[in-house]
């Protein structure tokens, strides 16, 4: 190697380190700068992706579509009956939230968002939506379905903004047990067979806890979270005893794997 | 325009178009949920008919936008800092450098070597980074699979991509291109 060609390594090698030593704040920026740049050109890949994959789904014969007409139609009258016994309770609770003064802690704006990509890394379980800063979404904002909590954003651009999803190991989520006092905090593993569909565990609980199977996990909705508190996670599927606290190994709620609409929960109304 | 410069931009426009396609190309099921990469095998091409110099601006290039791409930072903390994949890029373009005059002599083992070793070694290097941020080594089954079923894609696809580009070449009337030999 002359002269050079060592000097340029020795430059690109500078520069390599003094990008290390850049704000987090400012990486996520040039991060979020280029989703921007790329954003049309990753869409239309992820675009070419679910056409592939739903041509397989399209492949259903007229007669099972027929079945699962019929079926849907009942269940439509069903689920109108229902909505309309769910009105009234909903209309009942709004003015007893009223009147408890619960409103500012329960009343959010939800910023519809669709998933535009999945599981695009190897070690991280992330998902980007197609919101960004000019919807007025932002980082470590909660990330909702009507079943429950699906993550919180991090990098956001213009259009676009990456969710991590709760089964990751670096989303932490401070937590409770329905029906208890018992509080851990919720985060994903760092490995799973199937990440979207995966497992949580909730560490840090009592050795005594009384936790049974099925119980529901709320977040806790601690001073500075992200999350507010009653957000439903999941519910317990085991309990264990470990050296120094007790674990709890979660089944989200939502199944992360094949939601496809989801809010952004942008605050309160 | 110069033989080298036109390469450049040829990698420019590859890299990114590599990322495009692995970032829509759905997890392998069968083998553990591991992803498909094509960024480092377009890389190592690069690096096996590019000058140093023009190999170190490829590295920069490629190492900023992988760590971009993959940047996670998750309550002000970051997983794996920016500038990483550029030593690491700058390590693998400076090996295959000295693979070139194989390169030269229609020899595409190292360019299939260099892509699958490279691909899991990027890998490996990403889970190393994350275990040293969050502590505690957990060695799995599955994450043998991630690291290893990508290099082996990758090796798989490499001489697919050679000959793409091989045919692509003959296609260039331009005498620039007469510096790489082609079985005709």
């Amino acid at each position: 190697m002359n002269k050079l060609n060592m000097a340029l390594v020795v430059a690109v090698l500078a520069i390599a380190i003094y990008f290390s030593t850049i704000s987090p704040g400012s990486m996520q920026s040039m991060q979020s700068d280029l989703m921007s740049l790329l954003s049309p050109f990753l869409r239309t890949g992820s675009a070419v992706q679910e056409n592939l994959g739903s041509v397989g789904r399209r492949l259903q014969t007229l007669d099972e579509l027929e079945v699962e007409n019929k079926k849907l139609s009942v269940e439509n009258r069903e689920l109108r009956a229902e909505n309309n016994l769910l009105n009234e309770l909903e209309a009942e609770n709004n003015r007893l939230r009223m009147a408890l003064d619960f409103r500012e802690r329960s009343s959010f704006n939800l910023m519809p968002a669709r998933i535009i990509s999945r599981d695009s890394s190897t070690w991280w379980n992330t998902i980007r939506i197609n919101r960004g800063f000019e919807d007025g979404v932002e980082a470590d904002m909660p990330v909702v379905t009507d079943l429950g909590v699906v993550g919180k954003t991090t990098t956001v651009s213009k259009n676009e903004a990456i969710v991590i999803l709760i089964t990751d190991e670096t989303c932490r989520i401070a937590a409770r047990i329905d029906g208890t006092r018992e509080q851990g905090i919720i985060t994903g593993l760092r490995v799973q067979e199937k990440a979207s569909e995966g497992l949580l565990q909730m560490n840090f609980l009592a050795k005594s806890a009384k936790i049974s199977p099925d119980q529901k996990v709320l977040t806790a909705g601690v001073a500075h979270g992200s999350f507010p508190p009653g957000l439903v996670i999941g519910q317990i599927k085991e309990f264990r005893l470990r050296a120094l606290d007790g674990q709890a190994i979660v089944e989200p709620a939502v199944h992360l794997a094949s939601v496809e609409d989801v809010f952004v929960l942008i605050g309160k109304k | 325009m110069n033989k080298a410069l036109i390469d450049l931009t040829a990698l420019f426009a590859g890299v990114v178009l590599a990322f495009i396609i692995q970032d829509a190309l759905p997890a392998m099921s069968d083998f553990h949920e591991a992803h498909v990469l094509l960024v480092p095998m377009v890389f190592c091409y690069a690096a096996l008919v590019l000058p140093f110099a023009a190999m170190l601006v490829a590295a920069f290039y490629t190492g900023f936008l992988s760590d971009l791409m993959y940047l996670h930072v998750v309550g002000g903390r970051v997983e794996i800092p920016l500038g990483s994949s550029i030593v690491f890029f700058v390590i693998l373009g400076s090996i295959a450098s000295g693979f070139q005059p194989a390169m030269k002599s229609r020899n595409v083992w190292p360019f299939v070597a260099l892509s699958g070793a490279g691909t899991s070694a990027y890998l490996l290097l990403q889970f190393l980074f994350i275990t040293f941020q969050r502590g505690g080594l957990l060695w799995e089954p599955t994450v043998s699979w991630r690291i290893l079923a990508p290099g082996l894609m990758a090796a798989l696809i490499a001489p697919l991509f050679y000959w793409t580009l091989s045919q692509m070449d003959r296609l260039i009337p331009d005498g620039s291109r007469k510096m790489r030999p082609i079985n005709r």
